[in-house]
């Protein structure tokens, strides 16, 4: 007796069920945002194809690197005392800067979300504040602060302060967004005001997530500071433009990578920060490599563990009003002094004028009006047309070009498909090596060796993309519900057939979201590469404010501020549309 | 129709009405969720609101510490016309109705003190963050608060590091460092094991008597009802169709109204389906 155990072959349902089903909704909005999509990516690949990223040409560059080693000779550095300045000067002007941001984020964050803020109209107008903040550029605010207060370190913390704040307020108002209500619900039961829920009731709850992007936008800060130095602000930003323009390129390769050290360490710095704030409740143990890309989940506890025996000082409640000083209470207090430490020495090393506050104020009207009218000057609408033009392709081609290679590693790096653990290890440590490599130095590195302006850019803004791209691909992929993947290795799929057929079908929406994020990102990047030299905008932009035709600033500013907002709307629309 | 006696000692002076609904309706969009409700609860009583889900029991609670402004009728509490009251005296009326929920709603990422600090918020003035901005006497109180609700000896932990019985417990320390006069609580065993159900249910009776508080507490389930309350006053659909000492109650006549009123056979099997689950859990204890 031979039984085969036989699949029977899939029935087609022999009624009209298909009929009968009803159709999926046609919706006008999302034909529209899909047409969109399609023109974007024909655009981005006619964009790359323009840009001209070509393998002969590098290879001919390689050339040209060769030779430029030659000329070089060799790294050299600052002597040990004037680098250690530059780094704390660099370090301590960022960190006040992002400081600076985030304060000014926290009342802009209350009137941004929809579940503090007092009114619609408070709301909008802070939302927009943000988003005008995001949308001009720090490079450019440190070319107008620059003009106006004397130099030091003043402009650069404006400048970056207020650009973050951007981002900053708009994270700490989507995490206010997300708290749980019941808390804060239960203070305004309690009798608290308005004030007191905030601070009793949402506080707590969001101060891990906003911990956390206060250092993400430091290290993004730290990366942007070189570009500061570019148009003026102190650091190691100037040393390392000075030292191009001395074509002293032995130094200035020096600095860069000191710059690109100092961006390594301070990244796992803040990693490891994070990881220590979500601390023992962060649920299960981490690896190495985890270390390197910690989430922010919402620190749960596990549920404790019953104790027979109390402790002595909860004899009674006098005795318990001293506090135990438990491990926990150890750490806590010592990392409050840490960052108190860490934030004085900061203001301290940029040694700022505040004398420059009292006067710049007088100052503001004779800057202002040499700002206005905006004019195009010598180049005509024209030629910066066309710069603006080549910004863009900059922006859509890095983006295209990152897009692949990010969803292969990210992939790899989510928890739910790398298929082992020690690929996703080295898939989320490629990442974060990857992330590690400011872009703009990656972009002045390239655009000095190999002398290619817009195709440097480029490929410098592809592969810092790549980081981000890959690390949100990755994260989204790990948030995605277990359910269906379960569902499918129930069913007997492999484990390409649960990536393709679970994973990646729920985490669509978050991949589209997170181009449009990285877009938006690369247009704003792409903006500023020109005053590096790495083609675009950014170039006329740099001249300009060097030549004093503060009009032509003003008209370059005006059209990056479009540009960006219109970006952003497209983007905005697109994860909304998607979501 | 209320069918509520009076309880005779009427004339004896502590006698003072502390709740006093006057045909209140409220409606989100087309739901009514409660359909004119008239009710007085006296001081010192303790009283349970016995429905389904979606009787309008949470709602009817809310009103009563102005977390909700009825589309009509009259809502009195402690004597203030509550809809009417904004600002500091709304927060005073607010700190004088301790209220516990289902969910016990601890920010669960402070201590376990803080938490029951935040009870006394509304006799501070501005924000309050960390234990060290109460002051000594309040950090002392809510201490000996925590030592009454048993759980002393975790004040300094996080909350969500407890378990849910414990969490409840904590939110009755947090009620109680308000002082309230009166104590709302809104199925505050519905999350919770049979077993830290019994303790939080009777810990809130002890402190209830002991503190002479006026206590409306919503449940679902018949015979904790009938042997927890002094008066049961039952909802369905929003409106009020039971209202009794629980002492001239028991389980068949509750069933029986409810029997009586029940719109479809399909009604009166979730209630007796509620009843049913209670003997089981009875059976079991
Ligand atoms: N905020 C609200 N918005 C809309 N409908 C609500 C809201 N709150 C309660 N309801 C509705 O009112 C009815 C009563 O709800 P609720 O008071 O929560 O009942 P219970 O607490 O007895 O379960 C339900 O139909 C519910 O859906
Ligand atoms: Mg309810």
């Amino acid at each position: 007796m031979t039984t085969t155990l036989e699949r029977p072959e899939p029935t087609l349902p022999d009624d009209d069920v298909l009929e009968r089903a009803p159709r999926k909704p046609f919706s006008v909005e999302r034909l529209a945002a899909s047409l969109t999509f399609m023109a974007l990516l024909v655009l981005s690949a006619i964009a790359l194809r323009n840009v001209g990223i070509s393998v002969p040409d590098m290879i001919a560059s390689w050339d040209n690197a060769e030779n430029f080693f030659g000329r070089v000779g060799g790294l050299s550095f600052p002597e040990a005392g004037e680098l250690l300045g530059l780094i704390g000067l660099t370090l301590g002007l960022v960190l006040t800067g992002t400081l600076l941001a985030a304060v000014i984020s926290v009342p802009l964050a209350f009137l941004a979300a929809s579940n503090t803020t007092p009114g619609r109209g408070w709301r909008m107008t802070a939302r927009f504040l943000g988003v005008l903040a995001r949308a001009l550029p720090d490079v450019v605010l440190a070319m107008v602060f620059v003009l106006m207060l004397s130099l030091g370190a003043l402009p650069g913390i404006l400048a970056i302060g207020l650009h973050s704040v951007g981002m900053i307020s708009k994270m700490f108002a989507d995490a206010v967004e997300q708290i749980d209500e019941g808390p804060r619900l239960a203070i305004r039961a309690a009798g608290g005001s308005r004030l007191q829920e905030f601070t009793s009731g949402v506080l707590p709850q969001v101060m891990p997530s906003w911990v956390a992007t206060v250092l993400h936008r430091n290290d993004i800060n730290l990366r942007g500071s070189v570009v500061l130095g570019y148009v003026g602000v102190a650091g190691l930003g100037l040393e390392m433009s000075q030292a191009f323009r001395s074509l002293n390129y032995g130094l200035g390769l020096g600095i860069a990578l000191v710059i690109f050290g100092l961006c390594v360490v301070m990244e796992i710095v803040s990693s490891v920060v994070r990881a220590a704030m979500l601390g023992p409740s962060g649920g299960g143990r981490r690896t190495w490599a985890d270390r390197f890309g910690p989430r922010i989940v919402a620190a749960r506890g596990r549920p404790a563990r019953e104790t027979s025996s109390s402790p002595a000082w909860s004899a009674s409640p006098e005795s318990a009003l001293r506090r135990p000083w438990n491990a926990n209470r150890v750490r806590n207090v010592s990392a409050g002094w840490v960052s108190v430490i860490v934030v004085v020495a900061a203001v301290w090393v940029c040694d700022i004028a505040w004398g420059d506050f009292l006067t710049v104020w007088a100052r503001i009207p004779d800057v202002a009006v040499q700002f206005w009218p905006p004019t195009f000057g010598v180049y005509g609408a024209d030629v910066m047309f066309e710069a603006l033009r080549e910004t863009i392709a900059i922006a859509l081609a890095a983006t295209l070009l990152a897009l692949l290679p990010s969803l292969l590693l990210g992939s790899f790096a989510a928890r739910n498909v790398a298929p082992t653990r020690s690929a996703r290890s080295s898939a989320r440590f490629l990442l974060v090596g990857v992330r590690g490599v400011p872009e703009i130095i990656l972009a002045i590195v390239l655009i000095v060796i190999t002398g290619l302006g817009m195709q440097a850019g480029t490929l410098a803004l592809a592969f810092g993309g790549i980081g981000l791209l890959g690390k949100l691909i990755a994260d989204s992929l790990e948030e995605v519900d277990r359910g269906p993947e379960r569902a499918l290795v129930a069913a007997g799929a492999s484990r390409t057939q649960v990536y393709v057929g679970a994973t990646v079908p729920q985490g669509t929406r978050a991949l589209i979201g997170h181009s449009f994020y990285l877009l938006d990102t690369n247009i704003r990047a792409a903006t500023i590469l020109g005053v590096v030299g790495g083609g675009g905008v950014g170039y006329y932009l740099l001249n300009a404010s060097q030549g004093s035709n503060y009009g032509q600033v003003t008209a370059i500013v005006l059209m990056i501020l479009v540009t960006v907002l219109v970006i952003e709307g497209l983007a905005m629309w697109m994860r909304r549309v998607f979501r | 129709m209320t069918l509520h006696l009076t309880t005779e000692t009427a004339t004896a002076p502590e006698t003072e009405t502390v709740v006093r609904l006057t045909d209140v309706t409220k409606r989100f969009g087309d739901t009514t969720a409660i359909d004119g409700v008239s009710l007085t609860v006296e001081r010192g009583e303790i009283v349970v609101l016995l429905g389904l889900s979606g009787s309008g029991k949470s709602t009817l609670l809310r009103h009563l510490d102005g977390l909700e402004t009825p589309t009509s009728g009259s809502v009195e509490v402690l004597g203030q016309d509550v809809p009417r009251l904004r600002g500091r005296r709304l927060r005073t009326l607010r700190s004088d109705v301790g209220f516990i929920f289902q969910q016990f709603e601890l920010v669960g990422s402070l201590t376990v003190l803080e938490n029951v600090l935040t009870g006394a918020l509304a006799a501070q003035r501005g924000p309050r963050l960390g234990v060290r901005s109460y002051p000594k006497a309040l950090r002392l109180t809510a201490l000996r608060h925590l030592e009454r609700v048993g759980l002393l000896d975790r004040a300094y932990q996080r909350a969500d590091t407890l378990s849910g019985g414990q969490q409840q417990r904590v939110a009755i320390a947090r009620a109680l460092m308000q002082n309230p006069t009166v104590l709302l609580a809104d199925e505050p065993v519905a999350s919770l094991d049979p077993e830290s159900s019994e303790s939080v249910m009777s810990l809130i009776r002890e402190i209830a008597t002991d503190e002479g508080l006026t206590v409306v507490c919503s449940l679902h389930q018949v015979d904790l009802a009938i042997s927890w309350a002094d008066r049961i006053v039952g909802l369905r659909r929003g409106q009020v169709v039971l209202d009794l000492p629980t002492a001239q109650l028991d389980r068949e006549r509750v069933m029986e109204v409810y029997g009586r009123v029940a719109s479809s056979p399909a009604e009166l099997r979730a209630i007796q389906g509620v009843a049913a689950a209670d003997l089981l859990q009875a059976g079991q204890a």
